[in-house]
């Protein structure tokens, strides 16, 4: 968005490097919008918008827009991370199986809890939680990873060096760790979902592998903490 | 309830969803679909999708749209085998069985009280779109008959027999027809546990010989001849035969009523799926447990009714959009059916679609807070 439009620079590239040019850059210029898909602004009408929300709207009247992706949709029940989680499951470009196998998902870790929920005293039900959206997303956030390694070579030799990690880091990792565990240490005669669903509620309250993996990085990167300083970003 | 009904009711389903999906997407769609102005009764939460009245027979028209119980004991021994799976699942996420009462199930429990038992047994034919609830009212009308106290003759889907059978013996009865072992004593173990106290008291009024050493002395109890069943399991379609044929005629003696519950049975009639070792394929008439059922279907007795459900879902070679009795039956089955009353079953009207979101988010089903 920021870069100069790719056919300029296509240009000078191939003014420079003669049959070089494939770039693969955005095709939009520097004016272009990203899309706003929350219904919820422009259903309101005129009178009841703030002065920015009427200065944005007129933006964005001027401006062109990018197209919408077609995952992203203006349901209420449209989740980024569910959709990205969905992305990762998918093999070989089969949405419609992933996306059915992470609703099946959902709906086991909803029967689970419910069961656990009509079946407890009445004390114990407020404790239990129910949204299978909220299991997903706290079971993720528990799998992050705060700090991770990386290998640097000095001298010949490659140390795994402690590093930060940016958000998308953390979460890639968390949903890769998660996928790659269900599909390598199941038995053979399990679904995905219901391997899925145990892993999902194991995360949520904090036990199970992938904690187990999580805690063993931590550990290798405070075992590491003298390299620290081959770091240099 | 059954939450494929809901899914007529979803105005453009998700296509990227696989069938499956869309029942459980189905339930997030549910906030689309309820209107804005709809306003909960502040009085009695339960009042409105609830009834405590739990006996089938007292069940009237202002009950209509309304859940009622049926105890899990109950449900154990009138429905071992008889209820749909999806309906399983929720029983054992709610830990309660919850069934509506609806339109359909009342007009035949009117029927049913009404019809003079000496005539020859009338056939119901419960017909209806896919995912509108036919199953579900089958289930109803058995567990009013339990509650009456009839003989309950329930087939949970007669597709289950004419399609991925494992194992074909050749009859020992008939050299022309072949035994489903399996299928057969699965369907006897169930017929045990839900009528119990018949077979005690029903008696063979002919001596049935098994083999070079078994055989049925004549008034023993009904219950002998399923032991044997279960014994023998070779036997086991031959044991339902004579089941159903002592069953049929007994009946018009009035000690009992029978129910004949099938479910699915345009299977009877169409084309099956199974072959014979030297692959050429099996018609229906050539299965003992097709048969058997066939003789009960013809109204040639009396004393009883005769109620069941076409079913496009497990049926073979038919297309996805046939519903119609004349469709799915085929010009033979309809031939033999015929006369019989139509019932049909459509899609939630808005008062019970009402009632079942109620009950749902009674029940905290509805999880998004968006689908509130």
């Amino acid at each position: 968005m920021a870069a100069p439009s790719a056919a300029g620079l296509a240009r000078r590239l191939r003014a420079w490097l003669p049959r070089l040019t494939p770039v693969r850059w955005s095709r939009y210029g520097p004016s272009y919008l990203e899309p706003d898909v929350s219904k919820e602004l422009y259903q309101k009408p005129l009178e009841e918008l703030s002065e920015e929300e009427k200065e944005k709207l007129k933006l964005r009247a001027v401006h062109p827009i990018k197209a919408a992706p077609p995952s992203v949709s203006t349901s209420v029940f449209s989740d980024p991370m569910i959709s990205k989680f969905t992305n990762m499951m998918m093999k070989n470009g089969n949405k419609v199986l992933a996306r059915s196998l992470m609703s099946q998902t959902l709906e086991a870790i909803k029967r689970k809890q419910l069961e656990k929920y009509h079946k407890a005293p009445e004390g114990e039900k407020e404790t239990i939680e129910c949204n299978p959206y909220v299991i997903f997303h706290q079971a993720l956030k528990n799998c992050q990873p705060i700090i991770g390694l990386s290998s640097i070579t000095r001298g010949g030799k490659t140390y795994q060096v402690p590093v930060p990690l940016n958000d998308s880091r953390k979460r890639f990792l968390a949903m890769k760790w998660l996928i790659t565990e269900c599909r390598e240490n199941k038995h053979r005669r399990t679904l995905m979902p219901e391997k899925l669903s145990q892993e999902l509620l194991q995360a949520f309250n904090n036990e199970g592998p992938i904690i187990k993996k999580k805690h063993v990085l931590h550990k290798m990167a405070e075992a590491n903490r003298a390299y620290a300083h081959f770091r240099w970003w | 309830k059954m939450l494929r009904s809901l899914r007529g009711l979803v105005c453009h389903p998700q296509k990227l969803d696989h069938r499956y999906a869309l029942h459980t997407a189905a339930k997030d769609c549910l906030s689309s679909l309820v209107k804005q102005d709809v306003q909960t009764p502040a009085e009695g939460p339960r009042a409105v999708f609830y009834t405590s009245e739990n006996d089938p027979a007292n069940h009237a028209e202002h009950h209509e749209g309304r859940h009622y119980t049926i105890p899990l004991e109950e449900v154990k021994a009138v429905f071992p085998h008889g209820l749909p799976h999806r309906f399983q699942q929720q029983i054992k996420t709610f830990n309660e069985a919850c069934l509506m009462v609806r339109k359909p199930a009342l007009e035949l429990f009117a029927y049913l009280k009404k019809s003079n038992f000496a005539h020859p047994a009338v056939r119901y034919v419960i017909y209806g779109e896919k995912g509108t609830g036919k199953t579900m009212t089958l289930c109803h009308v058995v567990h009013y008959c339990s509650r009456q106290g009839w003989l309950v003759l329930h087939i949970p889907d007669a597709h289950l027999w004419v399609k991925n059978c494992r194992e074909l013996l050749q009859s020992s009865y008939n050299k022309d027809r072949l035994d489903q072992p399996l299928q057969a004593s699965f369907w006897l173990k169930n017929f045990k546990t839900s009528n119990e106290r018949f077979l005690k008291e029903i008696k063979t009024q002919r001596k049935y010989v098994w083999g070079k050493r078994d055989s049925t002395e004549e008034g023993r109890p009904l219950g002998e001849v399923v032991e044997q069943g279960l014994a023998r399991v070779r036997n086991a379609s031959d044991a339902v035969g004579v089941v159903l044929k002592e069953i049929k005629q007994q009946c018009h003696l009035g000690f009992f009523r029978l129910l004949v519950a099938v479910d699915g049975v345009n299977a009877l009639w169409g084309r099956t799926t199974l072959k014979k070792e030297d692959k050429s394929p099996v018609s229906p008439e050539e299965l003992t447990l097709v048969y058997n059922l066939r003789k009960m279907m013809r109204n040639d007795w009396s004393g009883g009714a005769v109620v069941t459900t076409l079913s496009q879902t497990g049926s073979l070679f038919k297309p996805r959009s046939a519903y119609l009795p004349q469709e799915l039956l085929g010009k033979e089955g309809f031939d033999v059916l015929d006369p019989f009353i139509p019932i049909l079953v459509s899609n939630y009207s808005a008062a019970e679609f009402e009632s079942c979101y109620q009950y749902y988010r009674h029940c905290r089903w509805l999880q998004h807070p968006r689908g509130q």
